[in-house]
């Protein structure tokens, strides 16, 4: 686990160095923050990032898969965050689904581990990553979401989603 | 714009301050400050964490019922825009907390009460017991009362009469 460690540091520390650049000069001192909690190796505080190429997401709907691949974020360097869309491919589905496995889909990220800053200036975050189908269009392949999300869809116009979603936070 | 309460400590949390964590059963948990977040990832209850209100509610350190936490309760429907009423609210705001601040310190000052008998005894005994770190035990024995009587004595201020000469 040791010898894992240095390299999972290095990697998000590297993401960080690359945001530092970005970022204006107040969140200069969060990164900083951030990068000396990841030195101090505490067990309890987890680095939360964006989701990326290989990262494993939760399907919320019907649409038939149950675990998803990314295999690029559409926009953003680093990769998705919260409401934005991505590419996947399907690695667990169920058996008689709209989707089948390995399958290439295209999703959108309703829950991610990561904080998304509000525009009131709060953060949000939830507990899981978790994916909806979309097709190229943006509309939506199952016919239920289940769990919680977030608002921020609506201002990504992916109104079709919070309209079937059970609770929105 | 609403002011939420901290899950953990329950203070207010103020636009722009906190974090959200909105769990898969869609329970939102807001938080103050990273101070509560961090508690609460640890999994701590906050009923046992001896700064947080729940706890001094609990064990009876601060005020449980009263009328003024009537006031402050969370209200679903949004209300008609009335000038009048905007004026009068904020007015009744600060008159609330007055009353809630000091109804508080009266209850602290009751939870406080009963004291007085318990410090003299203690006093007493303190004194009986240790007096020889302030006097020598042979000088008591010498002098049973070594406290001189008071002498008033006038002090004259030649100073002062100078300066109102200037």
């Amino acid at each position: 686990m040791t010898a894992f460690f240095p390299s999972k540091c290095a990697t998000v520390g590297r993401s960080l160095w690359g945001s530092l650049g970005n970022n204006s000069s107040g969140l200069l001192r969060a990164s900083q923050e951030m990068i000396t909690k990841l030195s101090c190796c505490n067990f309890y505080s987890q680095q939360r990032t964006f989701i990326q190429m290989r990262t494993n997401l939760k399907v919320v709907d019907n649409s038939g898969a149950k675990r998803v691949m990314c295999i690029q974020a559409l926009k953003g360097k680093k990769g998705a965050r919260l409401g934005d869309t991505i590419i996947a491919s399907v690695k667990e589905a169920q058996p008689r689904g709209k989707v089948k496995k390995g399958e290439v889909v295209y999703g959108v990220v309703v829950r991610a581990a990561m904080q998304r800053g509000r525009c009131d200036g709060s953060e949000i975050k939830f507990d899981d990553n978790a994916v909806v189908l979309v097709n190229k269009q943006g509309e939506p392949i199952g016919t239920r979401v289940f769990g919680p999300v977030p608002h921020e869809l609506r201002k990504k116009k992916h109104v079709k989603i919070l309209t079937l979603a059970e609770h929105i936070a | 714009m609403r002011l939420e309460k901290c899950w953990f400590c329950s203070s207010t949390i103020y636009p722009g301050h906190g974090i959200q964590f909105v769990r898969n059963d869609a329970k939102i948990f807001r938080f103050c400050r990273s101070k509560c977040h961090k508690n609460f990832k640890m999994k701590r209850n906050p009923r046992k964490v001896k700064w947080t209100k729940a706890y001094r509610r609990l064990h009876g350190k601060d005020m449980t019922q009263d009328s003024t936490f009537e006031f402050e309760r969370k209200r679903n429907r949004p209300e008609r825009y009335d000038r009048n009423i905007a004026e009068n609210t904020l007015k009744a705001i600060k008159k609330i907390d007055k009353v809630r601040v000091d109804r508080e310190a009266k209850h602290h000052a009751l939870r406080m009460k009963g004291k007085k008998a318990k410090e003299q005894r203690e006093a007493a005994k303190e004194l009986e017991q240790s007096i020889h770190m302030v006097k020598a035990p042979t000088a008591l024995q010498q002098e049973p009362s070594f406290t001189l009587p008071k002498v008033k004595v006038q002090v004259s201020n030649p100073q002062e009469n100078r300066l109102m000469e200037e």
